[in-house]
């Protein structure tokens, strides 16, 4: 059995007729279905979730005493990590805890970006090969084939603009409140790349993707604010604004 | 300390887009299954690279071929009078001369009616032409001028419309059967409706028509009816869908399905005669010849089957050493023909094979890839 043989046997084939099976139960709804197996992804990533808001919680509170601890050693660096690490151990946070939960959902987006080509069949070719795939129970059997548009998109092809703002507006918020506000001008500076860094990836990437991915990733995103805005008590640091922004920053 | 935390980030946000580019989308790149048919010592198949061939079976060379424009061909092409018809994916009907593959006309002229994968049908100089954009086409033959366009059907239509008497049949993905004036394209009264959308194209026999469903059952629905006659199997349903067209001869359907099985089914009862497994999907459809029937899996085998016991013999390439190989070489998706002893096969490596039914075996095979 070849690996890609696997993978479609463990996550592939899994994934691809619960969202065939949702949409059947969900009145022919692709779309809808997208968007309920999102919600159940998130479920179960939920105890990850909770560890990853944890954790950044427990570094904001801890950028005090790294700041200090940045003070005192800046010119030792092998000090000042060891410093560190003894800090995060006492503190018991993992300063990479909070990427946990999105490298666990990488291979939840390549199957899901599978499961949408796949399921959608656009060329006949594909709804062939999707007859060796799909499970024999009677619900999925029911729903080929699937309707591919929802809300005026058409889940299988690219390039949609709208969405491509709306993923990167609320991945840009999901991280605008949980980003520490910076100490100095060049930490302000990094800071703000990152902060628009990714959200402009995602949105880039949801123009080369399918609209049923880029509807995965902004319902993922809108979760994620509410999820945040409770656990963490509010809306973070989403409208902090840095005494730094005005300030140019030196060498540039 | 900072750049070293962007690269990472940047590395991050790329993983899936790596990822996704080392495993396979699912999404292919349509390539076409154009059939084969034969007229007068020619054999005309489409090609995995867009083209249409013509084939002299005696001299085993080919007479001519027509490149399509970046576009794939499902469609079987049809040969009426001195021409032959083709529908491309890229949603164009071409009329081409059968003695030179000269273009005569091509519908429409400009832009496209969607893609195009149903084999069309010939009738009273008409060419009946199912289309992606849900639409049936009914074009003249002589000039390609369009008669008439039904309204929209369905989303898409991807099965080949069947005649009988002065009506057109059309099968649909959402599960209906319409019936069309031949004349006007207009709706008639009676329609048909399924749970289930139907995967095949309809095949009429009497007064009954079959076809296979995406619930993975084998319908006979007679014409007039709302309900269906029987449905195939009778308690659970099939291994797979029935994607190929059935075909009936002296009231028994013989139906390949993607269970890897031919069924032969009473056309009355529904009732099963005989199973035969043929090891892999059947993605053709079987054909009759001489009273055998041909039956060809996606692996590659084909058989000879006896319609009334279903015993059968499997189909050789006497220019393998291996005697466990498949009869040919390639994946078997095309429809294949059966004319004067021979079964003419284009495989999925572009190549045709022609199979002599008396010695089984694999008589000789060309390439079409190039002229």
């Amino acid at each position: 059995m070849s690996p890609g043989d696997v993978w479609y046997l463990i996550i592939g084939n899994p994934v691809l007729n619960v969202l065939v099976a949702l949409s059947h139960i969900l009145g022919g709804s692709f779309g809808l279905a997208i968007i309920v197996l999102t919600v159940i992804i998130r479920l179960i990533s939920w105890p990850l979730t909770k560890r990853q808001l944890n954790s950044t919680k427990a570094l904001q509170d801890m950028q005090p005493k790294i700041q200090e601890l940045q003070k005192k050693y800046g010119k030792n660096q092998q000090k000042l990590q060891q410093e560190m690490m003894k800090l995060y151990k006492e503190a018991g946070v993992n300063p990479l805890g909070c990427l946990w939960p999105m490298l666990i959902q990488f291979p939840i987006w390549i199957a899901l970006y599978q499961a949408i080509m796949r399921a959608l069949a656009t060329t006949p070719e594909n709804l062939l090969d999707l007859a060796q795939r799909l499970y024999s129970w009677d619900i999925v059997s029911q729903a080929i084939p699937l309707n591919s548009h929802f809300l005026g998109l058409d889940l299988g092809s690219q390039g949609n603009l709208i969405l491509a703002i709306i993923v990167g507006g609320t991945m840009w918020v999901q991280q605008k409140m949980t980003q520490a506000p910076a100490v100095d001008p060049r930490q302000e500076s990094t800071s703000r790349m990152m902060l628009l860094m990714m959200p402009l990836m995602f949105g880039f990437l949801t123009l080369m993707f399918p609209s049923g991915l880029a509807l995965y990733w902004a319902v993922s995103n809108i979760i994620g604010i509410i999820t945040q805005y409770f656990v963490t008590g509010g809306w973070g640091y989403l409208k902090f604004r840095s005494p730094f922004q005005s300030t140019p920053v030196k060498g540039k | 300390m900072k750049q070293p935390k962007t690269l990472f980030l940047v590395a991050i946000a790329l993983l899936p887009l790596v990822l996704v580019s080392c495993i396979s989308s699912g999404a292919s790149v349509p390539r076409g299954w154009a059939g084969t048919v034969v007229h007068d010592g020619i054999i005309y198949a489409g090609t995995r690279d867009g083209r249409v061939v013509a084939i002299n079976s005696s001299t085993q060379s080919q007479q001519w071929d027509y490149a399509f424009t970046s576009t794939a061909i499902y469609t079987t092409p049809i040969v009426d009078g001195d021409l032959v018809y083709v529908g491309t994916y890229s949603g164009q009907v071409y009329a081409l001369t059968i003695a030179r593959g000269i273009e005569r006309w091509v519908y429409p002229r400009t832009g496209s009616i969607g893609a195009i994968v149903g084999t069309p049908v010939v009738a009273n100089e008409t060419i009946y032409v199912s289309s992606s954009d849900g639409r049936v086409y009914a074009l003249d033959t002589i000039y390609g001028d369009l008669k008439w366009k039904s309204e929209p059907l369905a989303e898409k239509l991807w099965t080949s419309p069947v005649i009988q008497g002065d009506t057109l049949y059309v099968s649909t993905f959402d599960g209906h059967i319409y019936a069309l004036s031949m004349e006007t394209g207009e709706l008639l009264g009676w329609s048909f409706e399924s749970e289930a959308g139907f995967a095949s194209s309809p095949v009429i026999y009497g007064d009954t028509i079959f076809l296979g469903s995406f619930d993975r059952h084998l319908y006979a629905v007679t014409i007039g009816s709302n309900v269906s006659m029987w449905k195939f199997p009778q308690e659970k349903p099939a291994g797979n869908w029935f994607w190929a067209s059935p075909i009936v001869n002296e009231g028994i359907v013989y139906a390949g399905c993607l269970d890897s099985k031919l069924y032969a089914i009473e056309a009355k009862t529904g009732e099963k005669l005989w199973e035969f497994d043929a090891g892999n999907p059947i993605v053709s459809s079987p054909v009759l010849m001489d009273n055998l029937l041909i039956v060809a899996a996606e692996s590659g085998n084909v058989y000879v089957i006896n319609p009334e016991t279903g015993s059968s013999e499997q189909i050789q390439d006497p220019l393998s050493s291996n005697s466990n190989a498949p009869s040919i070489n390639a994946q078997i998706r095309a429809p294949f023909c059966a004319y004067e002893g021979l079964i003419y096969i284009r495989a999925e490596d572009n190549q045709l094979y022609v199979v002599d039914i008396d010695m089984r075996a694999v008589i000789w095979k060309v390439s079409l890839t190039t002229k």
